[in-house]
């Protein structure tokens, strides 16, 4: 076995044992709450013996240590278990929400990409400027902002005052989503050619990715601009500088690609933080994605689909990490022995 | 161009292109009748008629199903609908209904005596949802479909509150049900998305949790009201969950009718151009229920001192003015209401000669007022009250809670919270709705975390339950709120306004109390 393999297998193994360690935790932390999911299924007027109809149909009658080892039975066929609320399978539910969350997350990546990196940049270059002091006011703000207050202020200012975007949702009600490929509106318009729809669905998407985004743009800068620093005061570069090297090659090709190391790594980072944080902004922005769905069923006492939905970001977190930690060895070969 | 441009080219044009795109129709179009948009807070996961019901749930039901009778108006009537008539035996035991010709599930099928006898049987053997009105009083077989066109209902014992439930039992198409089933679960897993009606719409596109779609269906059995060429094309319920973008929504344009804002949003968009907020006295009594079982509140005279402190004009001025305050602990708008003589009003000699009778005749007493987190008028009533109470020397620990904690706190003495506000809207106007949240069998229900137990209650809500002679009846319902008020479970609140901001384009909205709380009667709306 190669030690790239050995090293995966071992990291694989321990993923599994974190996931069943975040089984335990969610299920315990779910059922210490002082509700009963059945009482609110069954209805504001139900009778004793309605709530208990329900009650033994999701067998909520059994002993907890049964239900615990029936939920891990089930998880390790991929069965995730119903929804107390509607009745459905949290798997399916998942595969219906997941792509709409992921279209969030890769576009507000994308954002804090293409904003991040080049202010990181801007504000290296000219640092101890007023430049690099407004880009820390920003950056400082962006993690400090609650998204929350943030995405209403911002829906006031683009929905309301000036009416360039709309205001929540993920399509009009009037237009047909299109074709599920993937699930991503976005893509799946692009994958049917569909120009306007796309159109429409970006400008619904905008203002929640870049809300977002925010958090993460505000890291990114950060680790961008410190990195860029040490890597242009470095020997290299000053010895391709003494070269006669231009520049904007020296800037461009050089420093950044040396110090978009530890920005890669925060950018996978922060891709498992913002699935996390797609809660509060799914839930101003009314946007059909497994925070929402999660905070609709937590507010009904519905622990399956909350399980289901922790141990889906838990799952997507911990891969993130190992995509990360692979990366690394093989853009750095000096951590490959570590 | 080199990559790194074109990729910048790409991202910016991208960009542009959707911040160009801004779509802010007043309106939604299909051909050239128009699609009115609602919008609420709260989702529908559940659609089946027989399942759940809520007011959002309720409104989508009334939408594509029919029953055989519906409620209209206000006051609340109950005017015939699937059924034409009805007439009921003189013992109360036999109800017979006699359906109309012409109505048609959505697929063609006829509704016929049948479908409602079915329909009946489904809701009761499920044991969900509606199950409780009728289920102690109606076994499966006593439900008999004559002839195509007579259903006969035989009670185990006179019911007077059956006809105030025979607007919320809807009728499915048992062949399409049958046909969707899964196993044994009588087309449950169908119909919680799908559509075995004959109401005024058909499921269009159906997303319970974000948009559902529905379209007006053109030669709907019953006629339509508005002028033919104003029909809508259909109507959308659009869930935001928020307040501020569903008001944001509503003044952009995009949607048409909103419920479920705060009495200042409200406000504020009655002022707002083209904006019409209508305003009613509402059916939902709000009350802050206390323990009668545990702690200080156990004693009549500390509750007797804190109806008699609190500052009831509190509420009218946190609500902007928008409620009516109770004078009896049923509401206005319900059958048999009558305003009960003396009422508690703030009278702080009262108080205090009611509190002199207790331990705690010189205060040093400190309760819980428990509210649902997040609700803002609740917790400024929980303020008022702290405030009303300092007088007496009473301290208010004003706690939030989430429901889910909040209702199982309160499902048992021991831990039900000292205080805790409540709304509940009963869900017809039959007088025995609420007479029974008092009764010591309703205790620990979320609308009984009083605890109340009295015999002597327990005996007339009973006597009046199978009482059939409507004047007996409402003599029995007047001298039960009497002694609601002696034994004082609650301080009565008020009824809160309801309220539907709508564009004044929008024509056709009817007020009913008897809806719950959002719920608005969408075959009756259209723009003009």
């Amino acid at each position: 076995m190669t030690p790239l393999l050995r090293f995966l297998a071992r990291r694989l193994a321990l993923l599994v044992l974190m996931l069943l360690g975040l089984v335990v935790i969610t299920f315990l932390v779910s059922n210490v709450a002082p509700s009963d999911p059945a009482a609110l299924a069954a209805g504001p007027d139900a009778t004793r013996d309605m709530v208990e109809t329900v009650r033994h149909e999701y067998g909520l009658d059994q002993p907890l240590p049964q239900q615990f080892l029936r939920y891990v039975s089930d998880l390790a066929q991929l069965k995730l278990g119903r929804a107390i609320q509607t009745g459905d399978d949290v798997s399916d539910d998942l595969a219906r929400y997941f792509p709409a969350t992921a279209e969030l997350v890769l576009l507000s990546t994308l954002f804090a990409v293409l904003v991040g990196v080049p202010l990181g940049m801007l504000a290296a270059l000219r640092r101890n400027s007023w430049f690099d002091h407004a880009i820390r006011i920003l950056a400082v703000s962006g993690v400090a902002l609650p998204a929350f207050w943030a995405a209403l202020l911002l829906q006031l200012l683009f929905s309301v005052i000036l009416g360039w975007l709309p205001t929540s949702g993920q399509l009009s009600v009037a237009t047909a989503p299109p074709p599920v490929v993937t699930g991503m509106v976005l893509f799946d318009a692009l994958w049917a050619g569909d120009v306007p729809t796309f159109r429409e669905a970006l400008s619904y998407a905008v203002l929640p990715a870049f809300v977002l985004a925010l958090p993460s743009i505000a890291a990114i800068v950060r680790v961008n601009r410190a990195e860029m620093i040490e890597v242009l005061g470095a020997d290299y570069v000053t010895a391709a500088r003494a070269h006669g090297v231009g520049t904007a090659r020296v800037i461009g090709w050089l420093a950044l690609k040396n110090a978009m190391l530890p920005t890669l790594a925060m950018i996978g980072l922060r891709l498992g933080w913002t699935l996390g944080s797609s809660f509060l902004v799914e839930t101003v922005f009314d946007w059909p994605g497994i925070g929402l769905y999660a905070v609709s069923s937590a507010l009904a006492s519905d622990f399956k689909p909350v399980m289901g939905v922790t141990l889906c970001i838990g799952a997507c977190f911990m891969l993130c990490n190992l995509v990360i930690d692979l990366a690394y060895g093989w853009l750095d070969p000096r951590t490959r022995s570590a | 161009m080199k990559r790194r441009d074109f990729l910048a080219a790409t991202a910016a044009g991208a960009l542009g292109a959707g911040l160009a795109t801004a779509p802010a129709e007043a309106f939604e179009r299909v051909g050239d009748r128009r699609m009115l948009v609602f919008s609420g807070g709260q989702p529908v996961p559940v659609l089946d008629p027989h399942v759940r019901y809520d007011w959002s749930t309720r409104m989508m039901q009334q939408s594509i199903y029919d029953a055989l009778a519906k409620y209209e108006g206000n006051p609340a009537k109950v005017v015939p609908w699937l059924a034409e008539r009805w007439e009921t035996s003189a013992d109360g035991l036999t109800w017979t209904f006699h359906l109309v010709a012409n109505a048609r599930f959505h697929n063609g099928d006829p509704v016929d005596a049948e479908a409602v006898r079915y329909s009946f049987e489904r809701a009761l053997k499920l044991n969900k949802g509606v199950a409780w009105m009728l289920k102690a009083y109606l076994e499966p077989a006593g439900i008999k479909a004559v002839d195509a066109r007579t259903v006969q209902l035989t009670l185990s014992q006179p019911y007077g509150a059956l006809l105030s439930f025979i607007p919320l039992w809807f009728i499915v198409n048992p062949r399409q049900v049958i046909a969707g089933a899964v196993g044994d679960d009588y087309g449950q897993k169908f119909l919680t998305d799908g559509d075995a009606g004959s109401g005024p719409f058909r499921i269009k596109r159906w997303d319970g949790q974000a948009v559902m779609v529905l379209d007006a269906v053109a030669d709907y059995w019953k006629g339509w009201q508005m002028p033919a060429q104003q029909r809508p094309a259909g109507v959308i319920y659009r869930v935001i969950r928020e307040p501020a973008p569903r008001k944001a929504a509503l003044l952009r344009g995009e949607i048409d009718m909103v419920t479920e804002m705060t009495p200042d949003d409200y406000d504020q968009l009655a002022k707002a151009p083209g904006i019409v907020v209508t305003d009613d006295t509402g059916m939902t009594p709000f009350t802050i229920q206390m323990n009668t079982q545990k702690g200080p509140t156990a004693d009549l005279n500390v509750r007797k001192a804190l109806a008699y402190a609190f500052d009831y004009d509190a509420l009218l001025q946190i609500e902007n003015g928008a409620a009516k305050l109770l004078d009896s602990p049923f509401p206005n708008a319900m059958t048999g209401h009558v305003a009960i003589k003396d009422f508690p009003r703030r009278d702080l000699a009262k108080a205090r000669e009611y509190l002199a009778k207790t331990p705690y005749a010189k205060g040093g007493l400190s309760l819980d007022y428990t509210y649902v987190a997040g609700l803002e008028v609740e917790r400024r009533i929980g303020l008022a009250l702290l405030e009303s109470l300092q007088p007496l020397g009473i301290k208010i620990n004003v706690v939030a809670q989430p429901w889910p904690t909040l209702v199982a706190r309160g499902a048992k003495p021991e831990t039900a919270s000292d205080l805790v506000a409540v709304y509940v809207t009963p869900v017809s106007p039959d007088p025995d709705v609420l007479a029974a949240q008092y009764s010591s069998a309703a205790a620990g229900q979320f609308w009984a975390m009083h605890q109340l137990s009295d015999k002597t209650l327990d005996g007339m809500v009973a006597a009046a339950r199978s009482e059939i002679d409507p004047a007996k009846r409402l003599a029995a319902y007047a001298a039960i709120q009497q002694r609601i008020v002696d034994l004082q479970p609650c301080i009565f609140g008020m009824l809160e306004d309801r309220k539907w901001a709508m564009h004044s384009y929008v024509k056709g909205f009817q007020y009913c109390p008897v809806r719950l709380t959002g719920e608005a009667d969408l075959y009756a709306v259209y723009a003009a």
